[in-house]
């Protein structure tokens, strides 16, 4: 039922958040469709080339390079940053008062860096010449490493970067989700004498895993999405080894000038992550009920 | 400390200053300028833009420079395509072609060139050819840059591969110039040559590639077709030679731009292939006694068949911004810029390049250059990139050197099926 | 018992703080090599501690970079889309958790597929789009498309909905209109949200890097985040220059973490759907 005195100002409160969205996002999202089929330049009108971009897009070597180079770097990140958040979220846990703010946040802290400062900051503590990491890479492996221009090297390096990064932001997440683990349910196991790995693989990790899984999704959709590390680090590089498809994206439309063929790209990372990320919404809503 | 503070606090002031609108001088016309030009072909073009201030009271040049290659061009197309960008630009002549395909060029008329007095008369035949697309002049070229052998004298002199005349000896021909290579090759992590062939790009094993190519007497493109009948063959000896070097363990496997000079300047790597653009990073470093050795450069052996060596042109370029073109009275000062660039180009020839315009190359005060005068000869065989809209700087093709060719040099990839590839990957492109 | 002093425990903390520090590490080598003379920065022997302490790499950065132009570029964009985001998702949240009006499923509806969306994939519709508007290279360009932030809507909403109904039904009895409700009732009511909605807005504003990295192609527009890697000035030794350049764009967002703590990780937890 509508009440007809709200009509008038629900418009107005909607309306801003209303007109933006269509001009910023409906807009663009059609726009990006219909640019898909045309051979349009970045800036400019293209002629109609109906399926060419999508038939071209499963012959590409470069696009399923790119593809192949993202699900590499997301099996990198996403369930490695999972595990070590939910590790460092229960040592953080275990300690109290002032140190607890320290340790929290000097794991805390890299979350709200800039990526530039971030890049800047790798880029210096793992320089091939004068980093600080090159001692420790001699001691290891008995030679300095430059991991930017060594195909071995680059996606991993840059997946720890991301790493060391963003963690911050899933350590809260299970802090969060271990403080609501009530004590009483630890209480009781160790009056069982319950120890503490049983506690952990029995308790724990049943009660975390709503959590686990929220960052899980969170993290594979972020991942999924992966751009200003590489171009930044690796520029996708070295032989396009490290080449993701947010940044072919940015190629084929930016630097080429292949507007039609770049939202072809777009389209398809854009469908991907749409279907991921109603996966996210089931667990976001399973976990809410 | 407190002298530290002060001119922090000096600082700030002066960058506030720049904050807001500067107001602009009067009666001063204002140029954007962009270029590439980084270390020593920097510091040089920066001397030369202040000197032309001097001369030019009247204009004023914006200068700033951006990173060179993919970075610069992307960033050209992209400004130009929405009206902005600057009023005069350096640009490769290899990629002129592939410029006015993107519509981000804009050329110049007749009008324009001779009102300065400039006209075809004053540049060679192949740079003239080079900046002209269907028939339009789109660039005005500055130089033209090459390849050269960099060479460490005190190591080839113990190889005994120094000649009486201080100059090296014995490595023209395939297997001599691999026998010096390897002699030079002393272990202990030093290497006969040094050439670049890792990150960030492929643009260095391109110029080598092409070199070698064009010494066997194949040509990368002949009507529209990429490698055409034995053209890849030539091109799989090439690639194959080069990663010999590296297989071999004469030459590193990985190494990016700066490495790569590192390893020569050091005096790790007894020889070192890489541009012109190195010499004043040479002369310079020798100037400051921190080389810790005699060094030579010289053209590039005749390692196949007969001399040949790649090279390209720096050229001034207009671009075509799109609802918002450069003025006339912009364009006259841009042209003020390009005569006067041109007619002090043997202060850009201290960047080690052979300057373009030839009252100037065909002086005395460059023939007698040095270390310019040691490989000037190079120009008479030079081979630019095929005038196609998919090679040149930053192109399809300098993408596929970046793809096939080094991993083929490194050993992660065979050459004959790298060459394949670059083949199948550019006639593609091209249809 | 649980409390008692033991040596595994010990050790498990300790180990945790030496994490914490190594975690900690490169920001603290990035900081002081700032602070050090370009030469003394290659010198082979590592040093925790500079021998000597100078400005010169900040005082460098500042007077051959614009940025303190960057500055201002990222301060009021951040700001303008901070602004702008919470005033539209306050708004439209309220319309949507207490008003009954035609489309209100369908937006609702809407809001959860943007959600969805990779703002990524649309940089080429968006470049284009502004380029039509022509706003390249201008604050305006930068801002709009960083406006559409589905979660603040979604959170505002949550947040409204638990609010009890008889606090509006007695307004309204009072004679107040639906903007007043929102505005004086509402809105304060949530000044928790709020704060943290701005906080982690304003962070992620400044943070940005491929959007304004694609919008901004002059030196001057550019802002500090995408500014501090495209300063070009490839010869001599820079590392002391190019770290300084990091900490001088890092540091409102490192301040405003440190003093706000707590705030920001309710706000972070908030945000992806956990009540803290």
């Amino acid at each position: 039922m509508f009440k007809r005195r709200q009509i008038l100002p629900a418009l107005v409160l909607v309306g801003p958040f209303v007109i933006a969205y269509l001009v910023l996002f409906i807009y663009p999202s059609l726009k990006m469709l219909e640019l898909s089929f045309t051979n349009a330049p970045l800036v400019g009108e293209g002629k109609w080339v109906g399926w060419a971009n999508y038939s071209r897009l499963f012959r590409d070597s470069l696009f399923k390079g790119s593809v192949v180079h993202t699900i590499y770097f997301v099996v990198l990140t996403v369930i490695p940053t999972t595990l070590l958040g939910l590790v460092i979220a229960i040592l953080v846990g275990r300690l109290k008062g002032w140190l607890q703010s320290l340790v929290l946040a000097a794991f805390f802290l890299p979350y709200v860096l800039p990526v530039t400062v971030v890049f800047r900051i790798w880029e210096w503590v793992l320089d091939s010449q004068f980093g600080i990491a090159q001692p420790a890479f001699r001691l290891l492996f008995g030679h300095s490493i430059s991991v930017w221009q060594d195909p071995v090297w680059a996606m991993p390096s840059v997946a720890f970067i991301t790493i060391w990064w963003t963690n911050g932001f899933n350590v809260l997440l299970f802090i969060a989700g271990l403080r609501n683990i009530s004590q009483d349910v630890y209480d009781a196991a160790e009056l069982d004498g319950a120890g503490g790995w049983t506690r952990f693989r029995f308790i724990t990790w049943p009660l975390i895993w709503p959590v686990t899984a929220l960052v899980l999704t969170i993290q594979l959709i972020l991942q999924l999405k992966i751009f200003d590390q590489i171009y930044l680090m690796t520029v996708g590089g070295p032989f396009n080894s490290t080449q993701v498809v947010v940044q072919y994206i940015y190629k084929q439309a930016f630097q080429t000038n292949h507007g039609g063929y770049g939202s072809t790209i777009a389209v398809a990372l854009f469908v991907t992550i749409a279907a991921l990320s109603v996966l996210q919404y089931q667990v976001l809503r399973t976990r809410s009920e | 400390m407190k002298t530290g503070w002060k001119r922090l606090a000096g600082g700030l002031a002066a960058a506030l200053m720049t904050v807001g609108l500067a107001v602009p001088a009067q009666a001063k016309t204002q140029v954007v300028w962009w270029d590439f030009l980084s270390g020593g072909d920097g510091v040089r073009m920066k001397g030369m833009i202040q000197a032309f201030e001097k001369d030019n009271p009247d204009i004023e040049i914006n200068a700033t420079t951006l990173e060179w290659g993919t970075p610069f061009y992307t960033k050209v197309q992209t400004s130009a395509a929405v009206g902005q960008g600057p009023d005069i630009m350096t640009y490769h002549l290899s990629r002129m072609p592939l410029g006015v395909s993107t519509g981000t060029l804009r050329p110049f008329t007749d009008d324009e060139l001779k009102s300065v007095g400039l006209g075809q008369s004053d540049y060679f035949a192949s740079d003239w050819d080079a900046a002209h697309v269907d028939g339009k002049l789109y660039g005005v070229p500055l130089d033209i840059h090459s390849i050269v052998l960099y060479y460490n004298k005190d190591l080839l002199k113990k190889a005994g591969l120094l000649g009486d005349d201080g100059k090296p000896k014995g490595l023209n021909g395939l297997d001599n110039f691999n026998a010096a290579v390897k002699k030079l090759t002393t272990g202990n992590g030093t290497y006969g040559l040094s050439i670049h062939d890792g990150a960030p790009d492929g643009s260095s094993a391109w110029r080598i590639f092409y070199t070698l190519l064009a010494q066997q007497g194949g040509t990368f493109m002949t009507d529209n077709k990429v490698l055409d009948g034995d053209n890849l063959e030539k091109a799989q000896k090439s690639v194959e030679t080069m990663a010999n070097w590296v297989k071999q363990g004469w030459s590193p496997a990985n190494v990016s731009y700066n490495s790569s000079i590192a390893l020569f300047t050091s005096g790790k790597a007894a020889m070192h292939i890489n541009g012109v653009w190195e010499v004043p990073t040479m002369v310079d470093l020798a100037k400051q006694k921190k080389l810790g050795f005699d060094w030579g450069v010289m053209q590039i052996p005749v390692i196949f068949d007969h001399a040949a060596t790649w090279a390209d042109s720096h050229s001034f370029a207009v671009p075509n911004r799109k609802g918002n073109e450069v003025s006339a009275e912009k364009m006259k000062a841009v042209m003020t810029i390009i005569s006067w660039m041109n007619h002090h180009s043997i202060m850009w020839a201290n960047a080690g390049h052979i300057p373009a315009f030839k009252a100037v190359t065909e002086s005395a005060d460059f023939k007698n250059m040095k270390p310019n005068s040691d490989y000037a000869s190079l120009a008479e065989t030079a081979v630019f990139d095929p005038k196609s809209g998919i090679t040149g700087v930053a192109s399809p093709a300098y993408d596929t050197a970046t793809n096939f060719l080094e991993p083929a040099i490194n050993g992660q990839m065979d050459a004959a099926s790298a060459v394949e590839q670059m083949r199948d990957e550019l006639q593609n492109d091209l249809q | 018992m649980r409390n008692r002093l033991n040596l595994g425990g010990a050790l498990i903390t300790l180990v945790t703080i030496i994490a914490a520090i190594l975690w900690f590490f490169p920001l603290y080598w990035s900081v002081i090599t700032s602070l050090k003379p370009e030469y003394e920065v290659v010198e082979p022997t590592i040093r925790l501690i500079p021998r000597h302490w100078t400005l010169d790499a900040y005082v460098y950065v500042f007077e051959n970079t614009p940025i303190l132009r960057w500055y201002l570029n990222s301060t009021v964009t951040s700001a303008a889309i901070t602004i702008l985001v919470l005033i539209m998702s306050a708004g439209c949240a309220y319309a949507l958790s207490q008003l009954r009006f035609p489309g209100r499923r369908l937006i609702y509806g809407m809001i959860l597929v943007s959600f969805m969306v990779p703002i990524q994939a649309l940089i080429i519709t968006h470049f284009v789009l502004m380029n039509d508007f022509g706003l390249i290279n201008t604050w305006l360009g930068v801002i709009l498309p960083q406006l559409i932030v589905p979660v603040a809507v979604i959170v505002y909403k949550q947040f409204f909905d638990s609010i009890p109904r008889e606090y509006r039904e007695s307004a309204l009895l009072d004679g107040a209109n639906e903007f007043q409700i929102f505005g004086r009732l509402y809105v304060p009511m949530n000044w928790g949200v709020t704060t943290a909605l701005a906080i982690i807005t304003f962070i992620a504003a400044w943070n940005n890097f491929l959007w304004p990295f694609l919008v901004t192609n002059s030196n001057a527009s550019m802002t500090v985040t995408v500014g501090i890697t495209q300063i070009h000035e490839n010869f001599g030794v820079q590392y002391a220059r190019n770290l300084a350049g990091a900490v001088i764009a890092a540091s409102p967002v490192a301040v405003a973490y440190l003093v706000f703590q707590r705030r920001v990780t309710d706000a972070i937890m908030l945000s992806a759907g956990i009540k803290g």
